[in-house]
């Protein structure tokens, strides 16, 4: 499970439409707005973490959005994501501190 | 109603998020907080990344780290996050961190051409020492060297200075700070004669124009740009100007893009001076009361190595530049010669050379910089009409020109990073001088940083091969004689003698001059340009090479022996970030296994040697110094005897746990509770990061870069603080009189830095009465001209080939790529190019090509769209990643000035894999 805390800005004249956009998202909820300075609190739930990333660039791709960046983050004890080096790095794991070929072409 | 414990932290979340950027809270969302909470301990921290320098609080229970967010108060980032500072709690945990110190070994023996074997830090310790005396025995001070780090904290920076500089009296220590902001220095040291911005990020709020001059903030400085993007919107007169090679993400949202040649925004600049001129908008009163005109010289070479001897055949001719350069068509126009004219690069040994000229002779030389002539010069984009261009370049010119608007210019690498870099920030800064649009809200020039601590660490502590602290160097003797009362050395213990800079450590390492090698807390054999020369020096020669570093990057796969570091909450710390911010951060968790701080690790090898090794006479290949003989450093151990050191006293008693130092005890409640490795490791009851950042503020202190106490920084409410703090007060603008108490009273501003400010008079060319004229309080207006890239495409290397970061990852990614979530995110690199140049390659999107230049060749995958649009002949791919070293085809010349490399124009071609 992955949780983020993420703060929206849009113009207040625009408030409703982005408030209605950012509620269709799937994983995302409107948990505050402020009329007066078009800010917009947000709580995205994603699945997997490639898709909190994507969950991210979906908001900040809405039309009207000036700023969407993450404030809280949720540590969750996420084996499953500890567990995920990228492949190239796993594969050097066992031999810790070999040269690896690509040093030598 | 019974919530889901989803539901509950859901709620929790929402209402932290809420108070972070400074929203209500319903009372009943505040108790879900409290509640999910529970037993939890939040405390201020900095951001691990670059040098914007947010403000980020974290949370820790039994000993973990559980939570981060947004510092609500910091005034940097009021809480908000990028998506790297998001996953600042994350970053240490990667499977594959080093958790104890590795060896290569053969039959039990440290051996060149062994496999890594674990080993305890008293055996690597020893092998260290023996290999460490080895070469000094050999070679002196000159033959070991430490390259150091922009994201060491202060006091690691400090302590391996002094270590190098006091201790072993060698100067060859220079961070990666070298390749990021070294051509800034320059420029402040020679416009301003001090270092660091005038401003604050606070400018920002107070901007109507606001230009990045090679800086994509949008993916580099996420915070500052939010700050940009809401300006804009906020304000209905507010503008962005992106000027770049390349069209990337800042482009988004600014009004005005300009796409250029590779170092034609020297050319720009002199044009805007031009228009300022023309148009007789010129701020006389601001001019002649607070600034000079000057000049210097143009035959200043590349900073490449002056002969060709340990040159790729490939390489030899752009090589011999360095010596000798035909000048084209622009250049010849730019600095008054004819084309085709070869001029002998004269002035390689001394480029920083500058002299005063007339207002008539900087008129006279910027002159050729017509609209008409900058426009052709530097038009970027082949498919851009002409007078579309036109029309852009003088609309930039009256944004900056127009009395009514106050304009910021940022800039980062694509200044720095520049063969010409030092002169082009200088040429910045002559824009607003001649404006008066400097060193006052909303108006300045500011150049932004790109590691957490280049302003704390490297650059205030002063951690390189030329610098002491605090703005002072080690080429003046008066600094020395300060430097060694401050340090209670013998005089003339320090040495005379520059060191080799970044560049130079790795080429005297292929070169055979030097043979010991610390490396902490940076990569350069992944992230320095040019790498195969260095593999080959680090892994084929007689060359001992340590690495301190918290994963097995690829300098520490190079190396002979990996020392496992501690991360940034694993340790007590202090960085400063690029508005003169200093903040102070306290260890949270321990470090895994056997890794340890870089602190500890100084102090701990310190207490293997002894003064009387070092102190002696020592030889120095071609010291030259008033008051030494000729390659040597004199013996200054009769006289440490007299200031009561015994000779057998450890340098780690002498530098380090001195008396004065011991008076800072731990435990300290200043601690509130949180642990302190490098204290309970060497367990003889001292608090080192407090008595070390004592030790060094009196450096500081009095001479406009003032630091305030440890336990200040520590204070509740202090969000770090913006340097110099003169009685308690920060400084947001320097040098005007309004808020720097520095300033003489009356005067309005003064530019009272120190450095270079008695200089001779001359003409555009030369000198002509060499008595030095003081320029005491004013700054200088530079004319310094259009010059091309060293190396350009032709018909072999047909591509412009660029390198830099993505937002996803820092630097070489050491650290990012071991956040499964950046790393997926953004998992390899991939070259940028127009997708007319893939197919007439034979290329589309996702094929897997070469792209090969005079110093190697690289696997990679073709982007032709995404986030950079690439004009037609040129290609951009990050460094982030191992797999893909970009850095072997990137030339390693340099701003001859700075000796900072240029990574953004190498020539390549791209071909079918």
């Amino acid at each position: 499970m992955n949780l983020s805390g993420i703060l929206v800005a849009a113009r207040p004249e625009w408030l409703s439409r982005v408030v209605a956009d950012l509620t269709a998202l799937p994983g995302v909820e409107v948990h505050q707005v402020d009329e007066a300075t078009g800010r917009i609190v947000v709580v995205q739930e994603a699945a997997d973490i490639p898709a909190e990333i994507e969950g991210l660039k979906r908001i900040k791709a809405l039309p009207h959005v000036v700023i969407a960046e993450m404030v809280y983050h949720y540590l969750a004890d996420d084996r499953h994501v500890y567990a995920d080096l990228p492949p190239e790095l796993s594969a050097q794991d066992s031999q810790a501190g070999a040269v690896p070929a690509y040093l030598n072409d | 109603m019974a919530l889901s414990r989803r539901d509950f932290l859901k709620t929790s979340i929402a209402a932290s998020t809420a108070a972070t950027v400074g929203l209500p809270v319903a009372q009943e969302a505040a108790a879900a907080v409290k509640a999910s909470e529970a037993g939890w301990q939040w405390d201020k921290a900095v951001c691990r990344f670059c040098g914007v320098g947010c403000g980020i609080m974290v949370a820790t229970k039994d000993g973990r780290l559980v939570a981060t967010k947004g510092d609500p108060d910091a005034p940097v980032n009021r809480g908000l996050n990028c998506i790297k500072g998001y996953f600042n709690g994350k970053i240490q945990s990667g499977k594959d961190r080093l958790t104890q110190p590795l060896m290569r070994m053969k039959d039990g023996k440290f051996d060149k051409k062994g496999a890594f074997v674990p080993v305890t830090w008293e055996q690597a310790f020893d092998e260290m020492e023996r290999q460490f005396r080895r070469v000094y025995a050999e070679k002196g001070p000159t033959g070991i060297a430490m390259l150091a780090s922009a994201q060491k904290t202060v006091q690691e920076g400090y302590a391996f200075n002094k270590l190098f500089k006091a201790g072993w009296r060698s100067n060859n220590i220079d961070p990666n700070a070298r390749n990021c902001m070294a051509s800034a220095v320059a420029a402040f040291y020679s416009v301003f004669g001090t270092d660091e911005p005038s401003g604050n990020y606070d400018d920002i709020e107070y901007a109507d124009t606001m230009v990045l001059w090679g800086a994509n903030m949008a993916e580099m400085h996420p915070i500052l740009w939010s700050r940009i993007t809401n300006r804009r919107l906020g304000h209905k007169d507010a503008r962005v100007i992106n000027i770049s090679t390349f069209r990337n993400m800042s482009s988004d949202i600014a009004d005005l893009e300009l796409i250029i040649k590779p170092n034609s925004d020297l050319a720009i600049q002199n044009y805007i001076a031009r228009e300022i001129i023309a148009r007789d908008a010129v701020n006389w009163d601001f001019v002649n009361k607070h600034c000079v005109f000057a000049t210097g010289p143009y035959d200043i070479g590349y900073g490449m190595r002056p002969t060709d001897k340990y040159a790729f055949a490939a390489e030899k001719d752009v090589q011999a530049k360095e010596l000798r350069v035909k000048l084209d068509k622009y250049e010849a126009i730019a600095q008054r010669r004819k084309e085709g004219e070869v001029v002998e690069q004269k002035n390689t040994a001394n480029p920083a050379a500058h002299w005063l000229i007339s207002f008539d002779d900087f008129k006279r030389a910027v002159e050729p910089y017509t609209l008409d002539f900058v426009a052709e010069l530097a038009k970027g984009d082949a498919d851009e009409p002409l007078d579309r261009f036109k029309a852009k370049l003088k609309q930039l010119a009256d944004h900056y020109i127009d009395p009514k608007r106050k304009v910021v210019s940022f800039w980062t690498m694509g200044f720095n990073q520049h063969v010409r870099g030092t002169w082009v920030n200088e040429q910045c800064y002559m824009n607003h001088l001649l404006l008066g649009k400097q060193s006052q809200p909303g108006n300045g020039a500011f150049s932004l940083t790109g590691q957490p601590s280049a302003c704390g660490t490297a650059r205030e502590v002063g951690v390189f091969c030329h610098r002491l602290p605090a703005d002072r160097l080690i080429a003046n003797p008066a600094h020395r004689a300060y430097t060694e009362k401050q340090w209670n050395l013998p005089a003339r213990t320090l040495n005379p003698q520059i060191g080799s800079f970044y560049a130079k450590i790795l080429r005297d390492l292929e070169d055979g001059r030097v043979k010991w090698l610390w490396v902490a807390v940076n990569n350069p054999f992944q992230s320095h340009p040019n790498i195969n020369h260095w593999l080959k020096a680090a892994r084929e020669m007689d060359n001992f090479i340590v690495v301190s570093d918290a994963y097995p990057g690829v300098s520490a796969k190079v190396a002979d022996l990996i020392l496992p570091s501690a991360m940034i909450f694993e340790k007590w710390g202090v960085y400063g970030n690029a508005e003169r911010r200093t903040q102070h951060w306290r260890q949270q968790v321990m470090a895994p296994g056997e890794a340890r701080p870089d602190l500890w690790q100084a102090l701990e090898f310190s207490k293997r040697f002894k003064i009387k090794e070092f102190w002696g006479e020592q030889k120095v290949p071609g010291l030259k110094a008033e008051g030494y003989e000729d390659g040597k450093l004199p013996n200054v151990l009769d006289e440490a005897v007299k200031m009561g050191y015994s000779p057998g006293a450890t340098l780690y008693e002498v530098l380090f746990a001195t008396p004065a130092n011991r008076k800072y005890r731990w435990p300290d409640p200043i601690a509130k509770g949180h642990p302190n490795s490098v204290a309970t490791l060497l367990g003889d009851g001292w608090f080192p990061e407090k008595a070390l950042w004592q030790e060094y503020v009196p450096f500081t202190r009095g001479d406009g870069k003032d630091l305030a106490d440890f336990d200040v920084y520590h204070g509740d409410k202090v969000r770090g603080l913006i340097w110099p703090v003169v009685d308690g007060k920060e400084v947001p603008w320097r040098f005007n009189e309004q808020y720097d108490p520095y300033v003489k009273k009356g005067a309005g501003f003064e530019f009272y830095g120190k450095l270079f400010k008695a200089i001779p008079r001359g003409d555009l060319d030369k000198v002509t009465d060499p008595k030095p004229v003081s320029v005491a309080g004013k700054a200088k207006i530079f004319f310094r001209p259009y010059a091309a890239p060293v190396e350009q495409p032709d018909a072999n290397y047909d591509l412009w080939f660029c390198t830099g970061r993505v937002l996803e990852h820092w630097h070489t990614g050491t650290m990012t790529r071991r956040v499964p979530e950046l790393h997926r995110a953004v998992p390899a690199a991939v070259l940028w190019m127009h997708p007319d140049d893939a197919k007439a390659r034979g290329l589309k999107r996702n094929d897997l090509a070469w792209v090969e230049s005079r110093r190697g060749k690289i696997q990679i995958r073709i982007e032709t769209g995404g986030r950079n649009a690439m004009p037609r002949g040129y290609t951009y791919a990050p460094f982030f990643d191992e797999g893909v070293l970009v850095n072997k085809i990137c030339i390693d010349a340099a701003c001859p000035i700075s000796k900072e490399s240029d990574y953004k124009k190498s020539a390549v071609r791209v071909y079918k894999a």
